[in-house]
């Protein structure tokens, strides 16, 4: 049996980013992957269809250096978004035009808005790129601490006190009205509005919502599709990790974390057991008190786990074509656009309010981008919503339901799509959690909520990720900073614990 | 967390209200946890030394009581009582203590085990939501039976007797025993620190009961009772009471109300062999650094110190008295105090009461000498022979 400083469980983003960081400073590190490939969630797919990750925009270029990975071996090509509508509105980076190419009326105020959010994404990464600013081991760690926030609240003042206000004002509010405060309702609110959503079980008019969006244009926020697909980014990772030392072992169920008075001693699998001091476990909360077994967390703990609050909302649905369809308006071939059904942030608010009640959007906010697949293309959307608590339950009819409203909300603006399926998939948020173990298939393991962030993520007690025995770990998107193709928080817990072993 | 009682509804009655009520002359009734219960029944005094002389009976059904049963029911109390479960054999009662993530207690009470897997939990506090809490994710089922099953409290010397002319002999069981007789359940536990025992019925039979009692007990001097009298006999055997003694932690607003079974003098109750409970990891910190202590004190003179300032040397206010009478079997004056470390064990013979006395509308302070006291201020061997004397 061999030794390890740690186990990482999970081979995601975040699995491979704290592995990874941790066998660059040293540490023995042995990644175990209950699938076959590596990816986690992002990589899921079923049969020869993409994965449910299509796009990335929110990749850490620190966790590309903490891994030692060269950005440029990741090659990926940016898209720009096209709102579809009658008049469909085509948006690169902050610049909005219209199908014929001139600038759309609002192009400056949007321009305004997209800058400012994407600078307060640029400050809000200070607190992301750290771990969680509480509970450090000792004096050093609390100064370093100590010396984080006071750069953070620094830089909060270096906006001027204008734009300081407006920052604190916006941070907390929705994203509904920060954005219709600037811009008339229409396809350029309704892109920030489904942005400020997806992968959350809110409305745009939902406290805190404005946060989401900004989380989400930490790194820009331009969505970038891989070349080749999201299996080729993660080569390049995993490749990175076994460069590091990292023993990546594939196929290897953990079933039990493994104790001796009260620290962790390794993991079983059903493989056998591992031993290490250390295990992160890029595993949900609610999942890894199972691993760990309640009787090993205080009452409270195991009480605030259970209610954390982790809603997916999100269905995939993958058509496969026998070639790219027409887009109505539109100048340029669909694979060119991240395709975007959401008219309006009324339109938005509208599509979310069913499924506050068990109900799935008859007019869904839908995400959809062209993938080539092996054997041709395929269009992937990501509809929203469509929650995992569906009155009912996800039955064939339910799925079929979800496909048609589907191809309804397309209908209008790619007319030609139906006559080029060839086949088709649907992955609700159910099926997402029993392939991935994600309480309700949420994109985040836990809803990206204020009570749920930074100090209080995912949920308060667990400070840094420590859950219960020493030695033990939150290393996945319910830790702090959160979840996305991102890795920040695989890489925030090996540095916790490098910080805790020092 | 206390009851609170719906004015519109009132006290309801207990299972053996309509004897109760007959007996009850002094009309002195108290809100326990909902229930009217009696806290003196004709005068305290008499009510006190039938308890110490011959035999008294008290109506305990308002207490809280819990079924915990199924395959993981023993790991689920484990898990939330600090002492290991493990060790209360089958037939046995043990008293226990339960913590908050931050080692301070949320209550005490006594944990009786019906059967392998079969708990029965009585406290003081309502603590359902705890259990279901404590119990999610085993193989465990928690059941309120506080208003199914009653229990009524045999105390004295003469309670022996009493049983065995009810036609109940129990003479071979030791203290904290339970004895399964089908309609009834006995225990020999209490809370007077006296010979005395427990008899657990379904909520119907328990005026049958009290009728049974009643009778056989005719020649034994038995009386019926009130908390008042309980009291007295409590605070004599050292028991503290929660809400009086200490403060549960989960009925407390304020930040810091809250106790470690260290500061109570329970430490012997927390076992740190046996794996993890709720406030082990705050338990293991603080072990060695008790804020402050219970004491158990003499009081020098002879007037009740309830509610009196602890001085160290006169000056430092340093503590205070949660529990302070004149105790009429010891012929002392003993009370229960919070007193801050360091002073409960620095120089203890320099602790100093100021007790407020009220004499006809005047009011004057006695300054009292404090000598602490280990162990219980009354305990005697009646209490534990087996089989008791037939006295």
């Amino acid at each position: 049996m061999t030794r390890f400083d740690a186990i990482v469980i999970g081979g995601g983003i975040n699995g491979l980013a704290a592995a990874t960081t941790l066998a660059r400073k040293g540490k023995s590190v042995c990644l175990v992957e209950a699938r076959n490939t590596l990816g986690g969630m992002a990589t899921y797919a079923i049969g020869n269809g993409p994965p449910l990750a299509n796009l990335l925009h929110n990749l850490s270029p620190a966790v590309l250096a903490s891994m030692g990975v060269d950005p440029s071996a990741i090659k990926t090509r940016r898209l720009r978004t096209a709102v579809l509508g009658d008049a469909p509105v085509i948006v690169d980076g902050a610049a909005a035009r219209m199908a014929d190419g001139t600038p759309h009326p609002d192009s400056e105020r949007f321009a305004g808005l997209v800058d400012r959010l994407t600078s307060y994404g640029a400050l809000l990464r200070q607190l992301a790129e750290a771990p969680a600013p509480v509970g450090a081991p000792d004096t050093m760690a609390r100064l370093r601490q100590l010396w984080r926030l006071g750069r953070f609240g620094m830089s909060v003042k270096r906006l001027g006190k204008v734009e300081m206000r407006r920052f604190l004002q916006l941070l907390l509010s929705n994203a509904y009205d920060a954005v219709l405060d600037e811009l008339p309702d229409g396809p350029l609110t309704g892109m920030l509005a489904a942005d400020a959503v997806r992968g959350a079980a809110t409305g745009p008019r939902s406290p805190g919502t404005v946060f989401n969006l900004i989380y989400r244009m930490g790194h820009g926020g331009n969505p970038e599709l891989p070349e080749g697909s999201m299996t080729q980014v993660f080569n390049v990772l995993a490749d990175a990790a076994k460069n590091a030392g990292v023993t990546i072992s594939t196929g290897v169920r953990v079933k039990q974390i493994t104790l001796e008075d009260g620290y962790v001693t390794g993991v079983e699998t059903d493989d056998g057991p591992l031993k290490a001091p250390l295990v992160l476990s890029t595993q949900s909360l609610p999942a890894t008190v199972r691993s760990l077994g309640a009787a090993h967390l205080d009452i409270e703990a195991t009480r605030r786990a259970r209610h954390l609050r982790a809603r997916g909302t999100v269905a995939k649905v993958n058509l496969q074509l026998n070639g790219l369809p027409e887009l109505v308006h539109l100048p340029d071939p669909a694979d060119q656009y991240r395709l975007l059904i959401a008219p309006s942030a009324d339109y938005v608010e509208t599509a979310f309010n069913p499924a506050k009640y068990g109900g799935m959007s008859d007019t869904p906010v839908i995400e959809a981008v062209i993938v080539q697949g092996a054997t041709g293309p395929w269009l992937s959307a990501n509809v929203q919503f469509a929650p995992s608590n569906l009155t009912g339950g996800w039955t064939d009819a339910a799925k079929d339901t979800l496909l048609k409203t589907t191809l309804a909300a397309f209908a209008p603006y790619v007319p030609g799509l139906e006559p080029r399926i060839e086949s088709t998939q649907v992955i609700t948020p159910s099926d997402i959690e029993t392939a991935t173990g994600t309480p309700g298939g949420h994109w985040h393991q836990a809803e990206m909520a204020l009570d749920q962030l930074l100090t209080l993520r995912p949920v308060p007690g667990f400070e840094r990720g420590r859950v219960g025995p020493a030695g033990l770990y939150l290393c996945g998107a319910s830790a702090h900073p959160g979840g996305d193709v991102m890795g920040l928080a695989g890489r925030n817990a090996a540095f916790a614990v490098l910080e805790d072993l020092a | 967390m206390s009851v609170v009682t719906d004015p519109k509804i009132g006290l309801i009655d207990g299972p053996v209200h309509s004897r109760l009520d007959s007996l009850n002359r002094a009309r002195g009734w108290y809100d326990w946890a909902g229930y009217a219960a009696p806290s003196v029944l004709d005068t305290m005094e008499f009510e006190y030394f039938a308890l110490r002389n011959q035999a008294s009976l008290l109506d305990i059904s308002p207490m809280h009581k819990y079924r915990i049963t199924g395959p993981d029911a023993g790991i689920v109390l484990n898990r939330m009582v600090t002492r290991d479960v493990g060790k209360i054999a089958s037939g046995q009662v043990g008293y226990a203590v339960w913590c908050d993530e931050d080692g301070m207690v949320i209550d005490d009470g006594t944990l009786f085990r019906l059967g392998k897997d079969d708990w029965r939990l009585c406290c003081q506090e309502p603590m359902l939501d705890w259990l279901l809490e404590a119990a999610w994710g085993f193989d465990a089922t928690v059941e309120d039976e506080s208003h199914a099953v009653a229990a009524l409290s045999l105390q004295g010397p003469t309670a022996y007797s009493v049983l065995s002319a009810a036609g109940l002999d129990v003479g071979d069981l030791k203290p904290f025993g339970i004895r399964d007789l089908g309609e009834v359940m006995i225990s020999r536990t209490g809370f007077t620190g006296d010979l005395g025992y427990e008899l657990w019925c379904h909520w119907d039979a328990a005026e049958a009961l009290w009728d049974t009692l009643w009778t056989a007990g005719k020649n034994w001097g038995l009386r019926a009772i009130g908390y008042d009298a309980v009291d007295l006999a409590r605070i004599e055997a050292g028991f503290m009471t929660a809400g009086v003694d200490f403060q549960p932690v989960h009925a407390t607003e304020r930040l810091n109300r809250g106790h470690t079974p260290f500061e109570l003098n329970l430490g012997w109750l927390v076992d740190f062999s046996k794996g993890h409970f709720n406030g082990r990891g705050a338990l293991e910190k603080v072990a060695n650094s008790p804020r402050s202590l219970l004491l158990r004190v003499d009081v020098e003179g002879f007037k009740p110190a309830q509610g009196a300032l602890v001085y160290s040397g006169k000056r430092r206010e340093v503590g205070h008295v949660t529990s302070g009478i004149w105790s009429p079997t010891t012929k002392r004056s003993i009370a229960l105090a919070h007193v801050k470390m360091p002073y409960a064990t620095k120089r203890p013979e320099n602790l100093w009461a100021e007790i407020y006395v009220e004499q006809e509308g005047q009011w004057h302070t006695r300054w009292a000498r404090l000598t602490k006291v280990k162990g219980p201020f009354f305990a005697p061997p009646r209490a534990r022979a087996t089989p008791p004397a037939a006295t």
